[in-house]
């Protein structure tokens, strides 16, 4: 009589709790949320929050019969590679993640990579440089449009439309920026415009106006953003407005229009060219800004929607591949999709010509000018071009 | 732009960061010449006092100036609150005093950033247009912000010079046990020097936060600075603080426009490395 008891109720425990079985699906979101790169973590991080929260409002995701009830797991790699090591060998060996939203930066998912290739673990990244992808680097993806896609056509359409010959520029003095000044030389050399001006500074400086003095010097017609961080973008615009430069000033990649907008007040950003992903007419996008402003109680950043895509796309991988374990089917089943129907709308991977495989996500893009600190959109882009 | 104006821009740019790295400075120096403590906090002082101007301006619509002042009486009542509850036990024990003020500044950073969030938020522009020295430029708001500093400078001074309050303070940050013989009561020195210290570098955040902008993380860098400037300077010594921040600011602007802001930081390194292997009590500061 004295074991019946335990072992009767070890069976009720063991039986009642069988049909309900739900394991947890952990996804590390390894991104910047602090310092200036955290509007960006910020926004990637709710992105894989948001699709979680979708797919686990359904009973948890759906794999090979299993339910999964999805779990976000978010570190703070502060924007620095080697903290970005550290977070990643937390995520990959203590909570083993086999899927991380992040990083933000291109030094930091270079220095991951290491990591994450060798142990399978599936990457969706927002590093800009052309490195992050590659046939050597088969776990890791790219859900955002980057410099590399999106310069050419816009650099020839603002160009083109807005007269512009010499352009000064201020990058930040790391893999990404190098990177950037390395594609918009090309970009803006090759539709007759000059490149005039390079300032290179560090990541953390908030003066820029030794800096921009010196651009001045150099008698350019528009100063360049693209590279920087949403809030140091608007501190250039800012103080370049206060110095009294009236020419155009150009943000070819990366959409940070609300940051930029937020610290440098409206009448400083008026006119100002942009870059963005999303048309925020779109019926996808704007349920998933307002989705977003639900929960968050603050607006998006334009990278946000890429990678609640992202996410939505490993999801279906996984649902594909029968298995959340199993990387490498799941990163074949991946490479598979089409036409997915997202927050940006339909999109696909793209990418062999330039990286060796498909992993860069393909998506319109826009050019917008900002109008009493909001986008107007003034052309629609491709790789191919923009109208 | 021709080079002697390229110069010309570089030195009066310099001059005015220079004015805003003595604001931090000062608070820092006051700080460590009244309790002996390096207050690893001060960042967050400055970045709560943009917070609280930024909260003036903005949600309550009150003017910029009187929304610094009320910056200024604010912080130093939580300074004199802040060192009463916490830092008491640690007046002149520098190891333990560095510890707990650590400490204070990961609550505070990660208590506005649970308050206001990450994203950097700016506020407008104190005055708009350029002031023309010749064919040399300066934005009006940084000769707004520059006045203001230099005011509340002046003033800062002017109550350490003349003031019976004043002169206690010092005569602390001379000798306290003298000071204490000539009937001076510490207990309401130190709690005053703190809040001082924390005054200004909030008054230095409200000021700063129209020409920046304002987030959980700005303090980091002017805290840097107000760092280099207080060794360079001497601990404790508020003319060589004053001197160092000049010298700083110019060498970082002069040295950012014509080579690069790399180059200016190796060479404020180099500065400060050849200053402490001369003169290792900093250029005013005593020799301990």
């Amino acid at each position: 009589m004295t074991l019946l008891k335990p072992l009767a109720l070890a069976a009720l425990i063991a039986f009642s709790s069988a049909p309900f079985a739900q394991e947890t699906l952990k996804i590390g979101a390894l991104v910047t949320l602090s310092g200036a790169g955290a509007a960006w973590g910020t926004g990637m991080q709710h992105a894989a929050e948001l699709a979680a929260d979708d797919v686990n409002a359904k009973g948890g995701l759906d794999v090979g019969g299993k339910k999964y009830k999805v779990q976000v797991i978010a570190y703070d790699d502060k924007y620095q590679a080697n903290e970005a090591v550290t977070v990643a060998n937390r995520l990959v060996y203590d909570d083993k993640v086999k899927y991380i939203i992040g990083p933000v930066g291109s030094a930091p998912v270079l220095a991951i990579q290491p990591i994450t290739e060798k142990n399978q673990v599936v990457v969706m990244t927002l590093g800009f440089t052309a490195k992050a992808l590659g046939t050597d680097k088969l776990y890791t993806f790219r859900p955002n449009v980057t410099t590399a896609e999106v310069a050419g056509p816009q650099i020839e359409w603002v160009v083109k439309t807005r007269n512009v010959k010499r352009v000064g520029a201020l990058f930040p003095n790391d893999e990404t920026g190098q990177q950037i000044a390395k594609d918009l030389t090309t970009a803006y050399g090759k539709v007759g415009a000059d490149l005039a001006a390079k300032e290179f500074f560090e990541r953390d400086r908030v003066d820029f106006v030794p800096l921009i003095t010196r651009i001045l010097a150099a008698k350019v017609d528009a100063i360049e953003l693209d590279g920087n961080s949403p809030s140091t973008a608007g501190l250039i615009t800012k103080q370049a407005r206060e110095l009294g430069f009236t020419g155009t000033i150009i943000r070819t990649g990366g959409p940070a229009t609300q940051d930029i907008v937020n610290v440098a007040g409206k009448q400083a950003t008026e006119g100002l060219l942009v870059h963005t992903p999303i048309d925020p007419k779109l019926p996808s996008t704007a349920a998933y800004a307002q989705a977003y402003a639900a929960k968050y109680k603050r607006a998006m950043n334009g990278f946000s929607p890429a990678f609640y895509d992202g996410t939505h796309l490993l999801f279906e991988a996984m649902r594909k591949a029968g298995t959340v374990s199993d990387t490498a089917k799941v990163v074949a089943e991946l490479e598979k999709i089409k036409g997915h129907k997202g927050a940006l709308g339909e999109s696909s991977w793209t990418g062999k010509a330039a990286y060796g495989v498909d992993h860069q996500l393909d998506a319109p893009f826009y050019v917008a000018e900002v109008k009493d600190g909001q986008e107007v959109i003034r052309a629609r882009c491709t790789a191919s071009g923009c109208k | 732009m021709d080079l002697s104006l390229l110069i010309g821009q570089a030195v009066v740019n310099g001059l005015v960061v220079g004015l805003l790295y003595l604001l931090m400075a000062v608070g820092f120096t006051l700080v460590f010449g009244v309790m002996r403590i390096v207050n690893f906090a001060h960042a967050e002082f400055y970045m709560l006092g943009a917070f609280v101007t930024f909260i003036c301006v903005t949600r309550f619509e009150l003017p910029f100036l009187p929304s610094v002042a009320l910056t200024l009486v604010i912080a130093v009542l939580v300074g004199w609150v802040i060192e009463w509850a916490v830092l008491k036990p640690f007046r002149h024990d520098e190891l333990n005093g560095m510890i707990a003020t650590i400490g204070l500044a990961m609550i505070l950073q990660n208590g506005a950033l649970m308050l206001f969030g990450p994203d950097p938020q700016s506020m407008p522009s104190v005055a708009t247009g350029v002031l023309r020295l010749g064919d040399l430029l300066v934005p009006n708001s940084r000769v707004y912000v520059v006045l203001c500093s230099a005011a509340v400078l002046l003033a800062m001074w002017l109550f350490l010079r003349y003031s019976r309050t004043g002169r206690a303070l010092r005569a602390v940050v001379q000798d306290i046990e003298i000071a204490q013989i000539q009937g001076i009561k510490a207990r309401l020195i130190y709690p005053l020097g703190f809040g001082l210290g924390v005054g200004l570098a909030a008054v230095a955040g409200g000021l700063m936060a129209p020409l920046f902008s304002v987030s959980p993380f700005i303090g980091a860098g002017p805290m840097l600075k107000a760092f280099i400037v207080v060794i360079l300077g001497g601990l404790g010594s508020i003319p060589g603080a004053a001197l160092a921040s000049l010298l700083l600011g110019i060498t970082e602007s002069v040295a950012g426009t014509f080579l690069s802001t790399s180059t200016a930081d190796i060479l404020i390194f180099a500065l400060v490395i050849g200053m402490l292997v001369v003169r290792p009590s900093g250029l005013l500061g005593r020799p301990e």
